[in-house]
């Protein structure tokens, strides 16, 4: 008795298309480089390497002087980040129920959740500070604001997958003990969407304390006004020490977070 | 009492659950259905709290046609019909304690409950229960911490907290060794046994069936093609019931000698 697998079927319409995807991916590739006209021999220049040794040296002796108002900046920063997270973890709930195809049995609904958690993600983060400076002034509210909701579409969409995992029989088996909606709700469905809900929440607050520090760019308050003063005025010292300083911070975020969030689920 | 009328169940895509089925449940009966996979058995305990509508006939329940019933009179049906599952369906984050509790919900304000406000009578009840089934260690443990057996005494002992007057049981030890089953049947039988209360299980073991039932009632292609007392029914019986020869994995064996 011979143990040989029978060969893979092969189609000759599937080898075809094959073939026309490589060839289609490589001539991308060729297109592309081709028509990226870089200049070599500038960026191999001696200007470039002149910069380079002015500049890059500059960032490794921060100006420690300044700690103290970048520090000031870096925890209203980081506030900023905690509050729009934690607006955004509220308001997505509601909008995770709306998408839960187990929660709300109605398509129509689903989908048209679905739009609002998309095309709430579609906006950069940028954008909506730009727009809500715009709205509200340059201050940090401004950030506060645009955080929230650009954080709302991203907890939305995983809020929602998580209530679609959820166990139904433990629904089922509460249903069929006499308990009504909003009991179910507290009992069947909060425990165990809870935990990954707030793990979820407090990653989203990861990504914001990064998303933040660069808001005060175009004056949505936070430590990106000071990049802004600091490089306009080509301080690359004061430059050198605001990234330390948010360097080290999203460290110690990043670690604390990662705790919490192994021991919640 | 319990009263099937000309039931019959036909589901959305047109396979029949049920087909026209006539029985009568008396009060404090121990009856067990068995039936092979899809013969209808879990339609047919499923109809009875109303999990599934059936879509002709009546099914009495406590003196009223249960078919009509919606939102609140269904949730009063459903305080008075326990249900106990294969797969126990416990909060698994939540502790033993919450779990029991639970079985209270039908009779608690939504408020009350959702702050966990329960009258001290409640407490002590679901404590009481979760000794009945010898549990009551685990109090404060959580539901995933504990074993299937244990799990599913504990689920017992949250369909007791709700004083139900019917216990339906879907498979409750078939995620079970041999022991914990005797095990957990055992339970069954003697909370009905002790507070008369009717009680219908769903089982495909027929070994387990005519040990613990008092009636056996069989099952396929959702029809009751067998109704009888359970000192009645030898191997024969179940394999006209089965339409097969009896084959080894329809025998749970392994009785617990305590």
């Amino acid at each position: 008795m011979s143990n040989q697998l029978p060969p893979k079927p092969r189609t000759p319409a599937k080898v075809v298309k094959r073939v026309i995807i490589l060839l289609a991916v490589v001539a991308l590739y060729v297109w592309t480089f081709s028509s990226v006209n870089i200049n070599w021999e500038r960026v191999f220049s001696e200007r470039t390497l002149e910069n380079i040794n002015r500049i890059i040296p500059q960032f490794f002796d921060p100006a420690w002087a300044e700690t103290g108002t970048i520090l000031v900046k870096m925890v209203e920063t980081i506030f900023i980040a905690y509050t729009g997270s934690l607006a955004a973890a509220v308001l997505a709930i509601p909008l995770a129920f709306l998408c839960a195809s187990n929660m709300v049995k109605n398509k129509f609904l689903n989908t048209i959740g679905m739009w609002i958690l998309g095309a709430v993600r579609a906006f950069p983060e940028i954008i909506l500070a730009i727009i809500f400076v715009a709205a509200v002034g340059p201050n940090p509210f401004a950030g506060v604001l645009a955080i929230a909701i650009g954080s709302t579409g991203m907890l939305g969409k995983l809020y929602s997958e998580v209530i679609e995992s959820i166990d139904m029989n433990i629904i089922e088996a509460l249903e069929a003990s006499g308990a009504n909606k909003m009991q179910i709700l507290f009992y069947g469905i909060m425990p165990q969407v809870l935990p990954e809900f707030l793990s979820y929440a407090i990653y989203r607050f990861e990504i914001d304390v990064r998303a933040s520090s660069v808001l005060g760019i175009v004056g949505a308050g936070g430590i990106g006004t000071l990049i802004t003063f600091a490089y306009l005025n080509r301080n690359w010292d004061e430059v050198g020490m605001i990234l330390l300083v948010i360097i080290i911070a999203v460290t110690i975020i990043d670690q604390i977070s990662g705790f919490i969030r192994r021991r919640l689920v | 009492m319990i009263e099937f009328k000309n039931l019959s169940l036909v589901y959305p895509n047109g396979n029949e659950g049920l087909k026209n089925i006539n029985i009568k449940i008396n009060e404090g009966e121990f009856v067990v259905i068995v039936g092979l996979s899809g013969a209808g058995k879990s339609t047919f305990i499923r109809s009875v709290n109303r999990l599934v509508t059936p879509t002709d006939g009546e099914l009495i329940v406590d003196g009223e046609d249960i078919l009509t019933h919606n939102g609140k009179s269904l949730r009063e049906l459903r305080k008075k019909v326990g249900m106990i599952f294969q797969s126990y369906n416990l909060v698994k984050r939540s502790t033993v304690l919450k779990n029991v509790i639970a079985g209270r919900l039908g009779y608690t304000g939504t408020f009350r409950s959702i702050f966990n406000m329960y009258p001290k009578e409640d407490m002590e009840l679901a404590y009481e229960n979760l000794k009945r089934v010898n549990i009551e260690n685990k109090l404060y443990s959580r539901a995933d911490e504990l074993s299937g057996g244990q799990q599913q005494r504990v689920s017992i002992a949250r369909v007791l907290t709700q004083k139900p007057k019917v216990i339906l049981a879907d498979e409750p030890v078939a995620s079970l060794d041999p022991p914990t089953s005797h095990q957990v049947m055992k339970y069954l039988k003697q909370i009905n046994q002790e507070d008369n209360i009717t009680t219908i299980v769903n089982l495909h073991f027929i070994d387990m069936a005519m040990e613990y039932a008092d009636r056996i009632i069989g099952m396929r292609a959702g029809e009751v093609v067998y109704d009888g007392p359970a000192s009645e029914v030898t191997e024969k019986t179940f394999e006209e019931i089965y339409g097969r020869t009896i084959r080894e994995d329809d025998i749970r064996g392994g009785e617990v000698n305590e």
